[in-house]
């Protein structure tokens, strides 16, 4: 397959990326867009990270994907019945533009940093999903985002926008085929669930070893809405992922649940922002995390209850399992609460080794030491499988996370 | 080959407080035989001791059983030789459920060393059949079978999980510590039922049970009683020693003890 590529970003300039979006035929708004994002990235400053090693990340070298053979979408109903719209981004442009217009940049803000500004400058991958009002799409949508070039980058940007009372099932998967050399991924998801839609939205992050993964993801959950969201992060050798379930909507609730696995030298960084602003809203977050080798996690939360929310339910659990001494995990969750009318918030978190009593308890039936951290493992993690929709799916990280402990 | 479980002067300590003294026992194969005595007499720290509990360190003495010195053993490998242990206090294992547990266990049982474990697994069909069979016996409702180890269960629900397992597992040497407490009179008398008809399965099969209650031992019926105070067993007989336990309290004991 022959690859469209930018030049490496250290030689692309502002007629340029208007020059291609012109070529692509998009809209004046668009390109405007692109060309602001890209005088961003091109001015700003690195964002300074403390628990996200950059350090040996050179951007100017990179060559990002100018088409979208990165992007692979999958289904197994027909949606077009329905009126359910599952294309690119780029072909959704031709046929829903007014909707893309209203939505792209309504959640995740392109100049909160840099690399979200690259993003919004040259994305080409990325999918758009619309699922009409009170419409139910039994089966899981997918979409797959895979490395094209070796050595690469990779933007996609992804809006999925549900109607009132619509209900759905997301995956969106980040996949190597094979382990390159240095490789970027910066995607980028907006969500926008209307009144008592239902979205079950499914990330999994299973990049090769050498692949720095930025990316940034946003749900804006309307009144009786619900999101429920489930994270898997077992590759890569960087990520730094920010998101955000921004509760807006009176009665909205997220089920929020998260696997993170770091082995070797990984440097594994989840930010999730949970903001209530609804009434009655309410929260689950249960987010585990296992370390081993030399691998460093960072839980990066914040739960903000704001002035206007009332009756607001949020609980927060995040578990850590170290497998090996020198593996680091830090967990920094933050609580700002702006209101006086709190129905219940809690938080639980522990962090330490395998649980000798577990252990002893499981040899005592003749498993032996290993197999029994492998079966702790995989049921520490196994509220988040649990949530994954496809077999074939589930088994391949079940697989990828033994063959890491 | 002894299959008789022989303790040999067995002195434990924990965090260098020494609990068991100088234990010597013998629990016969094909034997029923209950441990006896007052809380903290170290009745627990036996049972663990024997299982290989990393918590308890061995100071002094020996375990026969099968041949083996079993104190120089992992406790899979304690297991495997055909030892068994129903936990006072059995923990959760979060994510795990009872079937995938159980599964695990009797696989582990019959994996041989050099050969592929898919070779040796139990096939599906026989286990799942096996495992409704066991639970219908011991009362369990069915869809006990998928809700993950111990989580959540009350205090009797995890009793009879425990001898589901002793029940799956076959094992030679059981030991119960304190399987009554938490049970219900109806539960006990299933769990005991349980066991009898294991014990009854397997004639050669010795059982050790740590009770505080005569009431169980109406139901499990044993040949021999050992009474357990301070670290040393004190007193041995039959059926009897257990209904004058009953009656007179560990008070007697005590006072035999301190005078000889
Ligand atoms: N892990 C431990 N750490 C500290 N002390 C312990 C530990 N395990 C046992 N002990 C102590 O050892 C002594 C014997 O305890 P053990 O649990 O063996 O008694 P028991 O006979 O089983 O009592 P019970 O009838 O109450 O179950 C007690 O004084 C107890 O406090
Ligand atoms: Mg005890």
């Amino acid at each position: 397959m022959t690859m469209k590529t930018f030049p490496p970003l250290g030689e692309i300039s502002d007629a340029l990326v208007t020059e291609m979006s012109q070529a692509a035929g998009e809209p004046e708004w668009l390109t405007a867009q692109r060309v602001e994002a890209w005088r961003f990235f091109a001015s700003a400053e690195p964002p300074y990270w403390r628990r996200t090693d950059l350090s040996k990340f050179r951007p100017e070298q990179v060559i990002a994907a100018a088409d979208t053979a990165a992007t692979s979408v999958y289904y197994e109903e027909d949606l077009t019945e329905k009126g359910v719209v599952l294309v690119t981004l780029e072909q959704a442009l031709r046929s829903h533009e007014a909707l893309i217009r209203q939505h792209l940049g309504a959640a995740i803000e392109p100049t909160r940093h840099k690399f979200l500004a690259l993003n919004a400058a040259l994305w080409r991958d990325g999918v758009f999903l619309y699922v009409p009002k009170n419409v139910t799409v039994e089966l899981p949508l997918t979409a797959v985002f895979s490395m094209p070039i070796p050595g690469g980058a990779i933007m996609p940007r992804n809006l999925i926008i549900l109607d009132d009372g619509a209900n759905v099932t997301f995956v969106e998967e980040y996949h190597s085929t094979a382990a390159s050399d240095q490789a970027f991924a910066a995607p980028v998801t907006e969500m926008f669930l209307g009144n008592d839609a239902t979205l079950r939205f499914i990330a999994v992050q299973t990049w090769g070893e050498d692949v720095y993964h930025i990316g940034a993801q946003k749900a804006r959950v309307g009144r009786g809405a619900t999101i429920e969201w489930a994270a898997v992060n077992l590759g890569a050798r960087v990520q730094h992922i920010e998101a955000e379930t921004s509760l807006e909507g009176d009665g909205s609730r997220v089920e929020w649940v998260a696997a993170t696995f770091a082995g070797d030298h990984q440097n594994l960084l989840t930010a999730p922002w949970l903001r209530h602003i609804g009434a009655k809203t309410e929260a689950h977050m249960d987010f585990k995390t296992v370390v081993k080798d030399q691998s460093y996690t960072t839980f990066d939360g914040m739960i903000k209850i704001e002035r206007q929310s009332r009756a607001t339910v949020s609980r927060l659990e995040e578990h850590a399992l170290h497998l090996s001494p020198k593996a680091r995990s830090d967990s920094i969750p933050g609580l700002m609460i702006d209101t006086n009318d709190v129905a219940r918030a809690g938080h639980a978190s522990t962090s330490g080794e395998v649980d000798e009593e577990q252990l002893f308890y499981m040899r005592s039936r003749g498993i032996p030491r290993d197999d029994a951290i492998h079966l702790i493992v995989t049921g520490f993690f196994e509220p988040v499988l649990d949530r994954i929709p496809h077999d074939a799916l589930r088994r391949r990280i079940a697989d990828m996370i033994e063959a890491k402990i | 080959m002894n299959s008789d479980l022989v303790i040999n002067d067995l002195r434990v300590s924990v965090e260098d407080k020494e609990i068991l003294k100088g234990v010597n026992l013998t629990v016969k194969a094909g034997s029923i035989h209950a441990i006896m005595g007052p809380n903290g007499s170290g009745k627990s720290t036996l049972a663990y001791t024997l299982m290989g509990h990393p918590g308890y360190t061995v100071t002094g003495g020996e375990v026969w059983y099968q041949g083996r010195n079993i104190l120089e053993l992992e406790p899979d490998e304690r297991s495997k030789l055909g030892l068994f242990l129903a936990f006072q206090y059995p923990v959760a294992i979060p994510g795990v459920t009872v079937a995938n547990f159980l599964r695990a266990a009797i696989n582990a049982h019959r994996a041989e060393e050099g050969k592929d474990p898919k070779e040796t697994a139990i096939p599906m069909a026989q286990f799942r059949k096996q495992l409704r069979e066991q639970m219908a016996a011991l009362g369990i409702d069915e869809g006990f079978a998928r809700r993950y180890l111990n989580e959540g269960f009350s205090g009797g629900e995890k009793k009879r999980i425990e001898i589901l397992q002793m029940a799956m597992l076959e094992p030679s040497m059981a030991i119960m510590d304190e399987t009554d407490s938490g049970l219900d009179i109806d539960a006990l008398k299933i769990v005991a039922q349980g066991v009898n008809t294991l014990y009854a399965q397997h004639p050669e099969m010795g059982v050790l049970v740590i009770t505080h209650y005569q009431r169980l031992l109406n139901y499990i019926k044993p040949h021999f009683v050992s009474v357990l105070m301070d670290g040393r067993i004190v007193r041995e007989g039959g059926p009897e020693l257990a209904l004058e336990l009953e009656e007179k309290g560990y008070d007697f004991i005590r006072e035999e003890v301190a005078s000889a």
